[in-house]
């Protein structure tokens, strides 16, 4: 049985590959260079067994303890990363719990993670060749090590499974895991500083850790080498109670998913009323505004879209504290150049929803006025604050006008310029329903070309402006800056009418073969 | 599948179906439609007639250009070459006039499905550019004929397969259109949800409208359908009454006979347990 599905593994994987050569290339060129990765780690192990103990212990502890975690939290954000041998699958067959659940483990160690895991567990073994008892300890606790971290993974997957197989969290979720994720680079950068002063205290942390299910196990050998054998005992007996208990949990959800299939909660609610469509204007723009605003609020890859806003407000603040303010103070047109853009993946996010749209006939311009209207009720405030605040903050309130003006510019002719392109080509984005954060099928330098295309053409055209706010900005001419803004504003909203319009046209004109695009990049 | 005749649209035997009533012109017309997808030829010559206040069934094998044919019908899909129009409309030509007489329910594309039922519904009637309180009104109407006014508020991503074809139905219905095309409208539609939307689409076709359906269902299509066009490879093998069509056996009978690929056997042995 195990060998069975070990097999079927491996099979699934080989013809994964084989569906598209491009594939294939890219798969083993990552494999090569996680190949040398590994080959890096495996001599780093090496190295330090000339280090003292001490220190290939505390690498140990937290690499260890960074693993489990990442085997833990990875496959929460990466939801449908690799879902070939998901229990759902295998309900149909007559395999017992306690069988399916080793298979699942060797399965788990055994595929491309899990043998990278492995040998690199392994090959802490070669740091401790200053120490016979640690020498003989080590695979064996990277064995251990490498149980825990599949048993976590599987055991948290199955039970987040089992408790909430309701969409609404697996979307919550999958974009609240990956705000810290986002954050941690300007987290370390900030810590960077105090790098330094964090070596000294890492042995401690690691002291801590070493205590905890995420690092007793990678801890053993070290205590051994120490000689602290009876904690190196206490830490065996916490590896094994974790594994324990972490199996416990993984085979009773497990059991009770075979059994009884996690079914959406088919709540029967009584109508909620129209909620958007009531607000917005009963014509054919103001649903398809309603329509947008609904999906901003309901559809997680609208609003993960946008997790890109704080990193830049960090950085900028980052920025500002450590080396100079610009970057605070041209927030509000960095904000509007990105927001500008994110309509170009509308219609890619409707899939073949949009044929709804083509079938009813709704004119092209009302498609695109109403995303576009979402968009501004969302995006003008968020540029009007990102601009003010921080200006405020940096006592420069003259500058205000002058870079609003820029910033409206560049958000209003955005909107008109994605207006068409979003009409000219789909962007390669993760169907409804996966993960905001999922890597598409077919992401290509094609579409990234295009996108950096469509941003280029939206700086020409909002040229006037920036120029003008920026001539205001550096003379600190008040009046200048009162004209920028009104010209941003003026001419942002004309090419944003035009674009509309050219868009709308457009979208009529080639609406079926922009169904047939979205058809193909469904069934790839 | 490539052993017919080259000429297709006037082939001897074919049943021409009777001119419809001289009121106007047919609900749907297509002639010499093609469609190719890179090497494979999905619709090949393919010309129908189906005449106004019909209700006329497609049946045929998975992969003949039903589900093809009925996207470039209804604008959704550029044909490579063809004529069709619908109600006297040429479809490619006027199209949104055409879209505000057709209702399309559409085989595997998706829907809005964030939405409530409710908001979907509502949502296609506002892009029909239909005023608020009309399309408010038949949308409890609707919700209420396809016995979904209970699940109204409920996403349609958590509907079920069946749910999600009525309301699908619902956003078709919700202009009044007079030509209603639905590809697969009974896939995964329980009996009494079935018998219900057969009696919706009966009292259309009573009101004037037209509806063609497509279905896998041969039972289903000779009982409630009075014309009925057989295709395969891309073209029309047999179209009429469907009294002509089954020609005195019934239609499932006549349809793999005209369809082929029928295969005699009793299955390998361990199969019969007694």
């Amino acid at each position: 049985m195990v060998a069975h599905l070990l097999r079927l593994r491996f099979r699934l994987l080989a013809n994964g590959l084989m569906r598209n050569p491009w594939t294939l290339v890219s798969v083993v060129l990552g494999a090569g260079f996680g190949f040398m990765a590994l080959v890096g780690v495996v001599a780093g192990m090496a190295a330090l067994s000339f280090a003292e103990p001490r220190v290939a212990w505390t690498v140990a502890v937290l690499a260890g303890a960074v693993t489990v975690l990442g085997w833990v939290v990875l496959p929460i954000v990466l939801r449908g990363m690799d879902q070939s041998l998901s229990v759902s699958k295998l309900r149909g067959f007559p395999i017992p719990p306690q069988r399916l659940l080793v298979a699942l483990l060797v399965v788990g160690m055994l595929g491309i993670p899990g043998i990278v895991t492995l040998v690199g567990a392994l090959s802490t073994t070669l740091s401790w060749f200053g120490s016979p008892i640690a020498l003989l300890a080590a695979p064996i606790a990277a064995v251990l090590g490498v149980v825990t971290c599949v048993a976590a993974s599987r055991a948290f997957e199955s039970v987040g499974a089992a408790l909430a197989a309701g969409r609404r969290y697996r979307e919550v979720m999958g974009v609240i895991v990956f705000i810290p994720v986002i954050l941690a680079g300007p987290i370390i950068i900030f810590a960077g500083s105090s790098l330094a002063a964090l070596a000294e205290e890492l042995p401690t942390i690691a002291r801590v850790i070493s205590w905890t299910p995420l690092g007793a196990v990678w801890s053993i050998p070290g205590d051994l080498a120490l000689g602290r054998p009876l904690e190196a005992l206490a830490k065996f007996a916490i590896a094994l109670a974790t594994i324990g208990v972490l199996a416990l949990l993984w085979w009773r959800s497990l059991a009770r998913l075979l059994v009884s299939p996690p079914t959406a909660s088919a709540s029967h609610a009584r109508s909620k009323g129209l909620g958007m469509f009531a607000i917005f204007p009963g014509t054919p723009t103001g649903a398809v505004a309603a329509r947008a605003a609904v999906y901003w609020l309901r559809d997680p890859r609208y609003g993960g879209s946008l997790v890109v806003l704080p990193l830049i407000a960090v950085i900028a603040v980052f920025l500002a504290v450590t080396e100079s303010t610009w970057m605070l103070a041209v927030l509000g047109p960095f904000v509007a150049a990105t927001l500008a853009i994110t309509l170009c993946a509308e219609v890619s996010y409707d899939g073949t929803a949009f044929a709804a749209h083509l079938a009813t006939g709704v004119s092209g311009a009302a498609d695109r006025a109403g995303r576009v209207i979402t968009l501004a009720i969302i995006s003008v405030p968020a540029v009007a604050l990102a601009t003010i605040l921080p200006l405020l903050y940096l006592d420069s309130a003259d500058a205000i006008p002058a870079t609003l003006g820029i910033g409206f510019g560049l958000l209003f002719t955005g909107f008109g310029v994605s207006s068409i392109a979003s009409a000219r080509f789909l962007m390669p984005v993760p169907a409804a329903g996966e993960s905001p954060f999922k890597t598409p099928a077919g992401s290509t330098v094609g579409a990234q070309l295009r996108m950096l295309a469509t941003w280029a053409i939206v700086f020409a055209l909002a040229l006037p402006e920036v120029v003008l706010g920026v001539v205001a900005i550096t003379t600190g001419n008040t009046l200048l800056g009162v004209i920028t803004l009104v010209l941003g504003i003026l001419l942002g909203c004309a090419l944003m009418v035009v674009g509309i319009r050219l868009g709308g046209a457009l979208l009529e004109r080639r609406g079926p073969e922009l169904l047939a695009a979205l058809h193909r990049a469904r069934g790839a | 599948m490539t052993d017919l005749a080259p000429e297709s649209t006037a082939e001897p035997g074919v049943p021409t179906p009777p001119p419809a009533a001289p009121s106007g012109p047919p609900a749907l017309h297509i002639e010499g439609l093609r469609k190719s997808f890179g090497a494979k030829r999905a619709v090949d010559g393919l010309g129908l007639t189906v005449p106004t206040g019909s209700f006329y069934g497609l049946v045929g094998p998975n992969g003949a250009g039903k589900t093809t044919t009925l996207s470039m019908a209804t604008g959704l899909l550029r044909p490579d070459a063809g004529t069709i129009t619908v109600l006297g409309t040429d479809v490619w030509r006027e199209p949104v006039k055409v879209k505000s007489l057709v209702g399309v329910l559409s085989d595997g594309v998706e829907l809005f499905d964030r939405l409530t039922g409710e908001q979907l519904v509502t949502y296609h009637g506002l892009l029909h550019g239909m005023d608020r309180a009309t399309v408010v009104q038949r949308t409890a109407d609707l919700l209420e004929l396809l016995d979904l006014q209970g699940t109204g508020g409920t996403l349609v991503v958590d509907y079920s397969a069946g749910m999600t074809k009525k309301i699908a139905l619902a956003c078709a219905l919700v202009h009044a259109p007079r030509l209603l095309v639905l590809d697969e409208p009974f896939e995964s539609v329980d009996p009494v949800s079935a018998a219900n939307i057969r009696d919706i689409l009966e009292q259309f076709v009573r009101g004037g409208g037209t509806v063609i359906v497509s279905s896998h269902s041969m039972d289903l299509v000779q009982r409630m359908c009075d014309h009925v066009a057989v295709i395969g490879a891309g073209r029309v093998l047999a179209a009429g009454t469907t009294e002509e069509v089954r020609a005195g056996s019934s239609l499932e009978d006549r349809f793999v006979e005209l369809v082929g690929g029928r295969r005699h056997s009793e299955g390998p042995a361990w199969l019969h347990t007694s």
